[in-house]
């Protein structure tokens, strides 16, 4: 009986001991929580907000189908990669990257992207979550142009799990960067392809309808103003909000129809948006985002 | 000391099936993702726990966007989608969109966005045994 006692003690110890962390891993997310987290905030509260922002990726298939044409040199350069010291600068700046890496991927022009994949993988790891890139899995995929499918989506996984395990670790405020610099990065190349080509009449459609995003991002950064860079990049947004101040979005609800075909409900959506914006809203706000921008990456 | 190796024996059992019976949504969230139809990229994966239906609904939100497509669907054990239901709410909560259309419950909703905003993603459970599953969001322009 007493090896049977003692068996269940070493059974239950050890469960115990699968679920604890490393001292290491304990100390190291104790680090990470210190320099990223700030003050206390409501990380369910940010986090439900964060989850609301959508992929840059959609931002490049509607310029793609807007007929614009693919431009490396508005793009960031790796090359300035040294310049950025901080966690505050690292982290906006790997959204930066994995905008341009979602821009070229979807422009199929992927061996352009892997020039981003050292500055991403080196970015990642100096905020320790490099584990969650698999720059060789994207790096392969990249060199072939029949695999855009699955770089799409490996890559869309891999920044998933980056802001995933940022929030269950209570470092949100890195989630909220890599964010808000994907986000400005988005907003630089929209802008730059509508100062191109001022005929297209949706390119101010979607810079105006950003004024969603731009209002979640202000509240998402507010939650952290009492930090000095956080309060600086929004008082940057703010200013950027204030150009979308004529920006006017009207939406029209009527009930949408339903059927089912092949198994999928598939909806017919009755309700309009209409997106006021003239060409002087477009070029105020192209000018704040390309000042934010260069602020972000220089 | 019977008694208590008895006492630790039971409590272990109780502990194991607790962990049997948990919600662990990771795999129906992976199993989702290769099923979203042929063009669409995904987006999102979303968890579905219902607490072991202590829970009505789970929710989540995102910015949906005029003129793209979205598809989101459900993954779940046993039956294709164990009761659970998704509906989507715009930013004023009126309902634009369910995967339950005269009482026929299926595992995909395709919703052609033509209003820009904030959309509610919710869960609901109609005669579910598992409470728990997988989502996922894809988009195609």
């Amino acid at each position: 009986m007493k090896k049977l006692f003692v068996f269940a003690l070493a059974f239950f110890l050890a469960s115990c001991g699968q679920q604890k962390k490393t001292d290491e891993q304990e100390f190291q997310t104790a680090m990470d929580s210190l320099q990223d987290a700030g003050p206390k905030i409501d990380e369910n509260l940010v986090n439900g907000i964060l989850q609301q922002i959508p992929s840059p990726l959609e931002i490049a298939s509607i310029l793609k189908e807007s007929g614009s044409k693919y431009e490396s040199s508005i793009l960031n350069s790796e090359d300035n990669l040294s310049k950025y010291n901080t966690n505050f600068s690292k982290a906006l700046n790997l959204g930066v990257f994995g905008t341009d890496l979602g821009y070229t991927n979807i422009y199929e022009q992927s061996k352009d992207g892997i020039k981003f994949l050292s500055a991403i993988k080196s970015l990642a790891n100096d905020l320790n979550i490099g584990q969650f890139f698999d720059i060789e899995t994207i790096g392969r995929l990249a060199s072939n142009s029949k695999n855009l499918d699955s770089l799409l989506l490996i890559t869309t996984q891999n920044f998933n799990d980056i802001n995933g395990y940022l929030q269950n670790q209570g470092r949100s405020k890195i989630s909220v960067l890599l964010l808000t610099g994907g986000w400005i990065e988005a907003m630089q190349i929209i802008c730059q392809a509508a100062t191109k080509n001022t005929k297209n009449k949706d390119l101010p459609e979607k810079i105006g309808e950003q004024q969603i995003i731009l209002g979640q991002l202000v509240l998402l950064l507010s939650f952290f103003e009492k930090e000095e860079d956080m309060a600086s990049l929004l008082k940057d947004l703010r200013e950027l909000e204030n150009a979308f101040k004529g920006v006017e979005i009207t939406t029209t609800y009527k009930e949408s129809t339903m059927k089912i075909v092949n198994g999928v409900a598939v909806i017919t959506d009755n309700s309009t948006t209409s997106i006021k914006i003239t060409p002087d809203d477009v070029k105020n706000i192209t000018q704040i985002v390309n000042s934010m921008r260069n602020k972000i990456i220089n | 000391m019977r008694k208590i190796a008895l006492l630790i024996l039971i409590s272990l059992g109780a502990a194991s099936s607790q962990t049997m019976a948990q919600c662990n949504p990771d795999n129906f969230t992976t199993a989702c993702i290769p099923k979203l139809a042929t063009g669409f990229n995904f987006l999102k994966s979303y968890k579905i726990d219902g607490d072991g239906g202590a829970k009505e609904k789970v929710e989540y939100s995102y910015v949906f966007t005029k003129g793209t497509q979205y598809m989101i669907n459900i993954c779940a054990d046993g039956s294709a989608t164990d009761g659970i239901i998704i509906s989507l709410f715009d930013s004023n909560r009126n309902r634009v969109a369910s995967s339950k259309i005269d009482n026929q419950v299926v595992s995909a909703i395709a919703y052609p966005c033509s209003a820009t905003g904030i959309y509610y993603i919710q869960y609901t459970f109609d005669k579910s045994a598992g409470y728990c599953g997988g989502s996922a969001l894809g988009f195609k322009r």
